[in-house]
């Protein structure tokens, strides 16, 4: 019986199963609490089977769409800004770990700016890209970008620092020309930090484009999510986004690691 | 020895100083005179801190001479590295995970331009040699140590390398190996004839293994004493029981300067 359970809690599909299981019963408990506590429960924390009513509730929220309706039609326009930004973000790190790896002395002048916009609120620098660009969708996925590049230079970079000294050696015994250290060594050896990279800047990006979504009107989850907020709308679709953007984020982190998985044959067969 | 035989390198009064982080000169090696003939198994033997491994690295154009200079073939070691000549084999596999075995054996190819079908061949050619035919489409994590190090050795021989330099190659690996690809590196040896210089601090290995062993003592690395090893070839792991081969162990131990090590 005991070697059947430790069986059991080493597969993977269980410690999830798990997991799940424990932040439901969180979740409700937390939510049998605020019932008999707060005046708007809803407001604060409604219990699961509610949101899930919500979800498939036939109801109108707007003019002539229902909750899930509403949030799968922004959703795709804040996706698709994320998801530009996150692809723009992950190219011009890709870029800047490159640069940064092939000059010391440029390495030594960007980092701290690098670091610099990393530091300024999402909020505060809303206003500062809009101003430059003059329009608020294009703003919207600089934003995303910014925040998407940093983790995926910074790992990036990590991954060409990650070549030993006896590498680099080898290569000079060799005779190799610098491009060919790039493309046969470095490259390769910093994939898998780019794609941690990636993994960390993904969700980041979605955040970030729902977050900037509610600067200004016209479309997109964030403007649907302060409008729910401030009563516009049902309560229940600023709980549906909440549900949406977590799977949205965890489906995307999966994603990611098939398609490194898919790249990186070594790592199959371990 | 009657017989002429081609001098492959030579060093002259080589000497290697290194700045410690104190901005301290610390001389690694000095006064090295050295000739090397052509198809020789030469053993740079000492203790850490000798210069063994300055040495190998000088020859190799890892590390520029401070005083002194190398000569190989007629020509510096720049030189003869750029025309991809050496082979080199480091204590480590340095194998590329994301490679195959054979793939990693293919990579000094690739480098050099081999044509595709050339590059296969050969790298076949080279696991077969080494006892990794049948690993060919592994990836290095899913070897032994021993099998990492045979691929590394694999490697080194793919480019047909005149000259082959192993530093300390098989002193991570267990007794039992390391006697095993003894034999495997003499037999390679005598078939594609190179020379090799072969860095070790274990003294029975550097007896076995070579035609003379290069003594270096420490402080500074210096070259103290070279003993012939005229044990018969080829020879097999019986010949570490002879007396002979004792004999030449304690000949080589007494010859460190500096006292005991």
């Amino acid at each position: 019986m005991k070697e059947k359970f430790e069986v059991l809690t080493n597969k993977k599909w269980f410690s999830s199963l798990l997991w799940i299981l424990l932040l439901i019963i969180a979740w409700e408990v937390g939510a049998f609490v605020v019932a008999n506590t707060k005046r708007i429960p809803e407001n604060v924390l409604p219990h699961l089977y509610q949101i899930i009513i919500a979800g498939f509730s036939t109801d109108k929220v707007t003019g002539d769409m229902t909750a899930t309706q509403a949030v799968l039609s922004s959703a795709a326009q804040t996706l698709l800004r994320g998801f530009l930004g996150f692809v723009l973000g992950a190219a011009i790190g890709f870029v800047f770990a490159l640069v940064m790896k092939m000059s010391g002395v440029l390495e030594k002048v960007l980092f701290p700016y690098l670091m610099l916009i990393q530091l300024i609120p999402v909020l505060g620098l809303a206003p500062i890209v809009l101003a430059i660009t003059g329009d608020i969708n294009v703003s919207r996925v600089i934003i995303a970008a910014i925040l998407s590049f940093y983790p995926v230079a910074t790992n990036t970079l990590a991954g060409f620092k990650s070549v030993e000294k006896e590498k680099y050696d080898l290569m000079f015994i060799c005779a190799a020309k610098p491009h060919v250290i790039y493309t046969k060594v470095l490259i390769p050896a910093a994939l898998p930090y780019f794609f941690t990279g990636l993994k960390i800047a993904a969700p980041m990006a979605v955040t970030a484009s729902i977050l900037v979504d509610t600067l200004q009107g016209d479309g997109g989850l964030g403007c649907l999510l302060s409008q729910s907020l401030k009563h516009a709308m049902s309560i229940y679709v600023f709980w549906l986004i909440v549900f949406f953007s977590a799977f949205v984020g965890i489906l995307v982190g999966k994603v990611i690691g098939w398609i490194e998985y898919g790249v990186s044959p070594w790592k199959r067969r371990a | 020895m009657s017989e002429v035989r081609d001098i492959e390198i030579k060093t002259r009064e080589l000497g290697v100083t290194f700045q410690d982080n104190a901005g301290r000169d610390v001389t690694a090696l000095t006064g090295v005179n050295l000739e090397i003939y052509k198809g020789e198994f030469i053993t740079l033997l000492g203790p850490s801190g000798c210069g063994k491994t300055t040495l190998l690295r000088s020859i190799a154009d890892l590390q520029k001479p401070t005083t002194g200079d190398v000569h190989i073939q007629g020509m510096t070691p720049k030189e003869v590295r750029l025309q991809q000549k050496f082979g080199f084999v480091f204590q480590q596999p340095v194998l590329f995970d994301w490679r195959t075995v054979k793939k990693n054996v293919e990579l000094p190819m690739e480098i050099m331009g081999y044509s595709k079908g050339e590059r296969s061949d050969r790298a076949d050619e080279m696991l077969e040699m080494v006892g990794l035919k049948d690993f060919a489409n592994h990836y290095p994590n899913q070897l032994s140590g021993g099998m990492q190090q045979r691929a590394n050795i694999a490697r080194a021989f793919g480019l047909d390398p005149d000259i082959l330099l192993m530093d300390e190659p098989f002193s991570a690996l267990d007794e039992f190996t390391k006697e095993k690809l003894h034999e495997d590196l003499l037999r390679i040896w005598r078939a594609t004839n190179k020379t090799i210089l072969f860095v070790t601090h274990n003294i029975q290995e550097g007896v076995f293994l070579s035609d003379r062993v290069c003594v270096l003592s420490p402080h500074p690395g210096r070259l103290s004493a070279i003993v012939d090893i005229d044990i018969e070839r080829p020879r097999t792991l019986e010949v570490k029981e002879s007396s002979y081969f004792n004999e030449l162990v304690t000949k080589v131990r007494n010859s460190f300067e500096g006292g005991s090590v």
